[in-house]
């Protein structure tokens, strides 16, 4: 058992390693955007996002959480957003509507969906998009999960987004977490609504719980924030104070808490 | 023209080495069996199609017989002519006469590649016989007169000058005609055409139809006769011929590429572009393999047609077959129209759009063009209805200025889905719902919006066919007693719900509540 000093020296030199070990598109991805104190920050492209809800029946809270950040990304160099799902997948997830796209503030046009056969065929398209510098956004709604979206998958998808600055954001449903190269790992869950103006019993302006479980949204991570309580309006995200969840929550769920990157330097630097 | 008398069999015969000896094919004509095909050393022995089955058996003891199997042996000709178009772009099957055997190719501007003519029909004629084939040809100024030598004279090259000569020393069989208008010319005493041709026209119209004077004029060239290529006519390809024969993928593709670069020269020269792409493999034992793609917007670039086709070629998977080698590779292209040269600037963006329209054609050459799309919208306020996935690469924008925005979910089920609902009272607000085996407590909610079904289909049956009008003393046909389409069953009254976790879903009540039995409901989307 080494001594206490020893072991801070230890942690430090595993520190420094992971930083040497990070390639330096993720290092350049890492420095994202400026955070108004508390508010969602301005995510800037070229990011492989995952984005988790613990269930299917979250997924429209969860694709309305991709869309939202897509919809920062869109420029008129950039006018298109792929959305991918497996084509038997249409019925357990529900496939994106037009008109509640529009009613989302969304446009509808500049969504192109993709239904692919298979996960093979899925990747591939993913990797095709992306590549496109005229492609915003890929969002890929997998509604299973597949052998074939392993850490080297991720990885390759990673370096590729970083490469073009369009971003991926994958949407997986569940509580296992494997290992990925995404930048940012977000756990979303719908929150209720507030209340609406002149009818107590209808459901108000919407609102999502957000937190980050992976990744630094600024370089230095003392002061992070990792958990939002958001709103929606057709202009950007709104933030409002979340209460803290209580503990006891924790206890059942299988999830990780938040990793410290600092803590992982043990030679796997991007498992989280 | 290509004549080929004996194809069935001799097609038969290559294709299972065991065939032996004298070969015919039988088949059920009125009844009986009768001969339908007969190779050649069968006709030696004296048998002819119509023959009856029994008797051929009779007359030869050792003879081989088959059914025939007309769809299999058509699917086999029609592979058959496509081959022959790696001698001529235009080919056809003439059925008009028999169904086998026929093969009319449009030689103009052609024969020079081969040689000339003479040569080029020498080619054609010994590849077919080093495969088997028993084959009579002949080329000639119009259709009639290749026919016509090609089944009742030697292989032979017939000028526009001799035309009329060659003609006339032909039997009247050669124009084509009817077995009842060459029963009734012999009966006349008329048996060649030279005969015939100085004949006054209006007697023999009278008498034979108007047909026989059409064919008389046809082979002379008097009046035109139009074949129906098999294939699309490709103005623009580009093609390579192997001196041994090629198997894989890699080098097909290798070869596509400098396909397109030839064609995207010639293209740009002219200033044209196209958007349908075929690749048409040839292989050596007679069949020829065609990949399509397309491509959203008039292009010529070699880069991105190469692109396209290694896609698509990943699709193929299983049925990319080589047999044994592929000996021609042609490239061609369709849907040509104008295309500009652009200039490149060092400091302008590529076009956006175009960067686009190619990343959703090399998508749906991979995954399938119905498996990229785009949402159209549509002025419908049925929910369903509203919106319809159209391909990328046809989807046009549309001004949708003045359209409602109504709020609608994120999400839409394809399908929705049956849910049990409970309501404080009927008409009420739903209070709980039950949901693949998932029970809700509705915490807030919101509706109903009543959406009407269409009332102007109110009373219509649905039909699958028109019933047919009843004959005089006959009883009307027979019309399945189909329910009427009822707009006040097809009513939806949509509901907004939101559980206690804050998860909304949209609902719907079909019909209204009635006495007897309460409405379905079902959940249709998710907001979110």
């Amino acid at each position: 058992m080494p001594a206490p000093d020893q072991q801070q020296r230890l942690a430090a030199l595993r520190e420094t390693i992971a930083d040497i070990e990070r390639k330096p598109a993720l290092a350049e991805a890492r420095v994202l955007a400026e955070q108004q104190d508390g508010a969602f920050p301005v995510l800037a492209g070229g990011m492989l996002q995952e984005m988790f809800t613990d269930e299917r029946r979250n997924g429209g809270a969860l694709l309305g959480f991709a869309l939202a950040q897509a919809k920062g990304l869109l420029t008129s160099q950039r006018p298109a957003v792929i959305y991918l799902q497996l084509a038997d997948e249409a019925q357990k997830l529900g496939m994106p509507y037009g008109p509640g796209l529009l009613s989302f503030g969304f446009d509808p046009d500049a969504l192109v969906l993709v239904r692919a056969a298979n996960m093979g065929d899925l990747l591939w398209a993913a990797e095709e998009a992306i590549a496109c510098r005229a492609v915003a956004a890929v969002v890929a709604d997998l509604g299973s999960h597949s052998k074939l979206l392993d850490f080297t998958a991720s990885r390759r998808l990673s370096l590729r987004s970083a490469a073009t600055g369009g971003s991926i954001f994958l949407l997986r449903y569940g509580q296992g977490r494997a290992a990925s190269a995404a930048h940012l790992r977000w756990r979303l869950s719908p929150a209720q609504s507030t209340r609406r103006r002149h009818d107590a019993k209808a459901p108000g302006p919407l609102r999502w719980r957000a937190e980050l479980e992976k990744g630094a949204l600024i370089k230095n991570a003392i002061k992070n924030q990792t958990e939002f309580l958001l709103g929606w309006t057709e202009n950007g995200f709104a933030t409002f104070t979340a209460q803290r969840r209580h503990a006891d929550r924790r206890i059942g769920s299988a999830t990780l808490p938040r990793a410290v990157p600092a803590q992982l330097a043990d030679g796997l630097p991007q498992t989280a | 023209m290509l004549f080929l008398p004996s194809w069935p069999t001799d097609y038969l015969k290559r294709h299972d080495g065991g065939l032996k000896g004298p070969l015919v094919l039988y088949e059920a004509i009125k009844g009986g069996l009768r001969l339908a095909a007969v190779d050649a050393e069968a006709s030696r022995r004296g048998l002819s199609v119509g023959q009856n089955l029994a008797d051929a058996r009779a007359m030869v003891p050792e003879l081989t017989v088959r059914e025939m199997d007309r769809p299999q042996l058509e699917a086999a000709f029609a592979d058959f002519a496509d081959w022959h178009s790696n001698a001529s772009p235009l080919v056809a099957a003439m059925s008009d006469v028999s169904t086998f055997g026929d093969l009319v190719l449009d030689i103009t501007g052609v024969a020079h590649l081969f040689g000339g003519e003479r040569p080029m029909l020498r080619l054609l004629l010994t590849r077919l016989r080093d495969l088997g084939y028993t084959v009579a040809g002949a080329i000639a100024p119009t259709i009639g007169a290749a026919w016509g030598v090609s089944h009742f004279a030697r292989s032979q090259v017939v000028e526009a000058a001799d035309l009329e000569t060659v003609l006339d020393a032909l039997p009247v069989h050669a124009l084509r005609l009817e077995p009842a208008q060459i029963a009734g010319l012999s009966q006349m005493g008329l048996t060649t055409i030279g005969q015939l041709r100085p004949r006054e026209r209006k007697p023999l119209q009278t008498r034979f139809g108007i047909s026989l004077l059409q064919r008389l004029d046809q082979a002379y060239g008097h009046i035109e006769e139009r074949m129906v290529p098999r294939l699309p006519l490709a103005e623009r390809y580009a093609e390579r011929r192997f001196a041994d024969p090629i198997g894989l993928m890699d080098d097909v593709l290798m070869t596509c590429h400098d396909l397109a670069i030839q064609l995207g020269i010639r293209l740009e020269a002219e200033g044209q572009g196209g958007q349908a792409f075929h690749l048409f493999l040839y292989r050596v034992d007679h069949k020829v393999m065609a990949l399509s793609v397309n491509s959203a917007r008039l292009t010529r670039d070699p880069e991105h047609i190469t692109k396209l086709f290694s896609n698509r070629s990943e699709r193929l998977e299983g049925e990319y077959d080589a047999g044994f080698g592929i000996d021609m590779i042609r490239l061609a292209v369709s849907s040509v129209s104008e295309l500009d040269a652009v200039q490149l600037g060092a400091f302008s963006h590529r076009g956006v759009a175009e960067d686009l329209d190619q990343l959703n054609d090399r998508m749906s050459s991979r995954l399938g063009t119905m498996a990229v799309l785009r949402t159209q919208l549509v002025a419908s306020h049925i929910p369903e209805q509203a919106a319809r996935l159209v391909p990328a690469l046809v989807a046009s924008n549309e001004d949708r200025a003045g359209w409602p925005t109504p709020l609608r979910p994120l999400r839409l089920l394809p399908m929705p889905e049956r849910v049990a609902i409970n309501a404080e009272v009927p008409e009420g607000l739903p209070a709980s719902m039950i949901w693949r085996r998932d029970s809700y407590k509705i915490e807030k909610a919101s509706g109903p919006e009543r959406l009407g079904a269409e009332w102007w289909r109110s009373g219509q049956r649905l039909q699958l066919v028109v019933p047919e009008t009843p004959k005089k003393g006959e009883a009307p046909p027979y019309i399945p007693n189909l329910p009427q389409f009822d707009p006040e069953a097809g009513t939806r009254d949509y509901y907004v719900v939101e559980d206690e976790s804050g998860r909304r879903f949209w609902i719907f009540r079909q019909g209204f509540y009635t006495a007897e039995n309460p409405p379905p409901w079902y959940l249709h989307g998710f907001f979110p």
